[in-house]
C-alpha cells in the first residue's frame, strides 16, 4: 500500500506542478465559460428553471473534468510510455496493475481541484450563488461521475502511440464536449444530435449536475449509462493491460 | 576453450592461466554449481520477434558475485537477453532462472535492479525533479539502499534538484543508474550503461562499478565496446546472432582466436612458403612487409629460422581483442568507428 500511495502522490505532484497541464485543463473551461456566458443575457433561463450561467457552469465543470482526464491519463501517459519510464517501472517491485490503478487515481485526484477552480470562476465571474452544502454535493456528484472520463483517458494513454495521442485526445475532447451538449444545450440541438448526445457519457455527467441544481430527482438513466461506460472502459483497460503483459510472449 | 594448452608465445601466458570460472554453471574443478548459488541461468533459451530469431538456444549460467559482460554487435540479442532476465519478455523455448526463481518473482521481490536501453527516450518521467524520481523508486523497494549512498555512487548530487527533461544524455544515464541500484539489489543489469557518457565519465563509472561488484553483487552488463568488456568484467560472454560464440575471461577470447601476430620485413617474401609454416592462420604481404597471424608464434618463428626465411625487424605481438571479436562474430566492432 505504501508504494501505491507514494506513487500516486508522485503522479499528482507532477500534474499539479505542470503549468501546461493546469493552463489547458483550467484554461479551456474557464475561457469557454466566459465566452459562452457573454453571448447570452445573464438572466436567460434554460431547461425550464435553471439560469444559463448555472447550466453553463455545470457543463464547463464536466468539460474541465473531461479535459483533465484526457490530458493527464491520455496524452501524458502516452508520452511517458514512449520515454521508457513505464518500462523502467516494470522492473521495480511495484505490481504492473498498480501502474494503471495509480494513473486512474491520480487523474481523479487532479479532476477535483479543476472542478473547484472552474466553480470559483462561476461564482466570481458568472455570479452563481449556491449554498455551501449545494456546492459540496455538486462537486462530489460531478467528481464521481467523472470516473468514466478517467478510465477513458488512461485507456487512450495505454493504447495510442505518443505521436497520435495529441490529435486523438483533442478530437475526443471536443467531440464529447460538443455532441454531449456541453457547449450548446442539448434541448436546442437538432433531433439527430440529441439522440447522439444521449449516448455520450459527457451528456449524462452534466445532466446529473443539472438535475441537482434544478432540484429535480435525476433520471436513473444518467447513472446507468455512466455505470455502463465505467464498466466497459474498466474492462477495456484490463484488456489493454493484459495485452501489454502478454506482449512479452512475443 | 582451454587456450592454455595451445603453447602460445610465453609473454602473456599468465593471463591465460585457467580462468576461475571457465564453464557456465561449473566451478573451476568442474563440479556443477548448485542452482541456489547461481545468479541467473539460461537453459536452451530461444526468443523470436515475429519470425525474426533474436535468441537461438542460449545457454549461460552466472554464479553469484560475478561481473559478466555480454559482448556483441548491434542486433546480437543482448537487450533481448536482458529483457528475458527481467521478465519483460518470455522465452519461446527453454527456461530462464534468476536468483533461483522466475525473473518476474525476482523482480517483484526487489532483488534485481536494471538500467535498460532506452532508445530515443530518456527513460525518466518528465516534469519532475531528479530527487523526487529517485525517492519514489526507493519507496517501491522494501529494503532500499540509503538515499545518500545511491546519490554518491551514481554521482548525481549536482543535479538532484534539476527537472529530468533538462538533463544531458550522460546525466540522464547516471540517474537511470541510480534508479537501478536504489533498491540495493543483489543482481544488476546494465544495458550499454555508458553509451552517452564522455571518456572521463566512463572511466569514473567503471571504477565505481568495480567497487560495487566487489561488495558481492552480481553485475551483468551489455556492451559492444571490447575494451569495456575486457577491462571491467571477469568474464566476457560473446553473443552473436542470438548465440553464445565465446565465453571466458577477455584474455581467453583473445587467445582463442588469433593468438599472436608476427611482423617482419623480408626481401622477397614467399607467400606459399609462409602460409605453410606451423601455426599460421593468415599471411598478408605488402611489398617487403609481412604480417602473419599465428596460433603458435613460438613454432612459427622457429620455422622461419629453420626454413631460412631472411627476416629483419621481427616483432611478435598479441593480436587485439578487436581481431578476436571480428573473428568470432564476423562483425566490425562499432566502437572503432565511434571512439576513434
Ligand atoms: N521490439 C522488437 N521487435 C522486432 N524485432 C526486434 C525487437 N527488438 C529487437 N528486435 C530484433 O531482435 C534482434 C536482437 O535485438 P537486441 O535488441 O536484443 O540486440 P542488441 O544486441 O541489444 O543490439 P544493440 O547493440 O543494437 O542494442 C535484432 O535482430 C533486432 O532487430
Ligand atoms: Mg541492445
Amino acid at each position: 500500500m505504501i508504494p501505491l500511495l507514494a506513487f500516486t502522490r508522485f503522479e499528482v505532484g507532477r500534474l499539479l506542478r505542470s503549468w501546461k497541464f493546469l493552463v489547458v485543463t483550467v484554461g479551456f473551461p474557464v475561457v469557454f465559460y466566459m465566452l459562452f456566458l457573454g453571448d447570452r443575457s445573464p438572466n436567460k433561463v434554460v431547461d425550464g428553471v435553471l439560469p444559463w450561467r448555472s447550466y453553463l457552469l455545470v457543463s464547463m465543470c464536466s468539460f474541465g473534468a473531461l479535459v483533465a482526464s484526457l490530458t493527464a491519463g491520455g496524452a501524458r501517459l502516452s508520452a511517458e510510455r514512449a520515454s521508457g519510464w513505464s518500462r523502467q517501472l516494470r522492473v521495480t517491485p511495484i505490481a504492473s496493475w498498480s501502474y494503471v490503478v495509480t494513473k486512474v487515481a491520480a487523474t481523479m485526484l487532479v479532476v477535483l481541484p479543476v472542478l473547484v477552480l472552474v466553480e470559483a470562476v462561476g461564482v466570481g465571474f458568472g455570479g452563481v450563488h449556491l449554498g455551501a452544502g449545494m456546492w459540496f454535493e455538486l462537486s462530489g456528484l460531478l467528481w464521481l461521475s467523472s470516473l468514466p472520463f478517467a478510465f477513458l483517458g488512461v485507456f487512450i494513454g495505454l493504447l495510442v502511440h505518443a505521436e497520435t495521442a495529441f490529435p486523438v485526445v483533442t478530437a475526443l475532447m471536443f467531440a464529447l464536449g460538443y455532441f454531449g451538449g456541453l457547449f450548446v444545450p442539448v434541448a436546442s440541438m437538432p433531433h439527430a444530435l440529441q439522440v447522439v448526445a444521449h449516448l455520450l457519457p459527457s451528456f449524462h455527467n452534466t445532466a446529473l449536475g443539472i438535475s441537482l441544481l434544478a432540484g429535480r430527482p435525476p433520471a436513473i438513466s444518467h447513472s446507468l449509462v455512466l455505470l455502463g461506460y465505467g464498466a466497459a472502459l474498466a474492462l477495456l483497460l484490463l484488456i489493454v493491460h493484459r495485452r501489454e503483459e502478454s506482449r512479452a510472449l512475443g | 576453450m582451454s587456450s592454455s594448452e595451445r603453447g602460445l608465445a610465453g609473454i602473456e601466458t599468465h593471463m591465460l592461466a585457467a580462468p576461475e570460472i571457465d564453464r557456465p554453471g561449473h566451478d573451476p574443478s568442474g563440479k556443477p554449481v548448485p542452482t541456489s548459488e547461481l545468479a541467473l541461468r539460461f537453459s536452451g533459451v530461444g526468443h523470436r520477434y515475429g519470425s525474426r530469431v533474436a535468441l537461438d538456444h542460449l545457454d549461460i549460467a552466472v554464479p553469484r558475485g560475478e561481473t559478466v559482460a555480454l559482448l556483441g554487435p548491434n542486433g546480437a540479442g543482448k537487450s533481448t537477453a536482458i529483457a528475458l532476465l527481467l521478465g519483460l519478455r518470455k522465452p519461446h523455448a527453454g527456461k530462464v532462472e534468476v536468483l533461483g526463481t522466475t525473473p518476474r518473482r525476482a523482480v517483484a521481490q526487489g532483488r534485481v535492479g536494471a538500467m535498460l536501453q532506452t532508445g530515443s527516450g530518456s527513460g525518466l518521467p518528465p516534469g519532475v525533479r531528479v530527487e523526487a524520481v529517485l525517492r519514489l523508486v526507493q519507496r517501491l523497494y522494501r529494503h532500499p539502499a540509503p538515499f545518500d549512498a545511491t546519490v554518491e555512487r551514481a554521482g548525481i548530487g549536482e543535479f538532484l534538484g534539476r527537472q529530468t527533461q533538462r538533463l544531458s544524455g550522460g546525466q540522464a544515464q547516471r540517474v537511470r543508474f541510480a534508479i537501478a541500484i536504489a533498491g540495493d539489489p543483489e543482481l544488476v543489469f546494465l544495458d550499454e550503461p555508458t553509451a552517452a557518457m564522455d571518456v572521463s565519465g566512463r572511466r569514473a563509472f567503471w571504477r565505481m562499478i568495480r567497487t560495487y561488484g566487489e561488495e558481492g553483487r552480481t553485475i551483468v552488463f551489455a556492451t559492444h565496446h571490447l575494451e569495456e568488456a575486457d577491462q571491467n568484467a571477469g568474464r566476457v560472454v560473446v553473443v552473436n546472432h542470438g548465440r553464445v560464440v565465446a565465453d571466458g575471461p577477455g584474455a581467453t577470447l583473445k587467445a582463442a582466436v588469433v593468438a599472436r601476430r608476427v611482423r617482419f620485413v623480408c626481401k622477397r617474401p614467399d607467400r606459399e612458403l609462409l602460409d605453410s609454416l606451423e601455426g599460421v592462420t593468415d599471411v598478408r604481404v605488402n611489398g617487403t612487409g609481412v604480417v602473419i597471424d599465428s596460433l603458435d608464434a613460438d613454432a612459427t618463428v622457429q620455422a622461419l629460422v629453420q626454413r631460412r626465411v631472411g627476416f629483419k625487424d621481427l616483432e611478435v605481438t598479441g593480436a587485439g581483442l578487436e581481431d578476436a571479436f571480428i573473428a568470432l562474430t564476423g562483425a566490425e566492432p562499432n566502437h572503432l568507428a565511434e571512439d576513434r
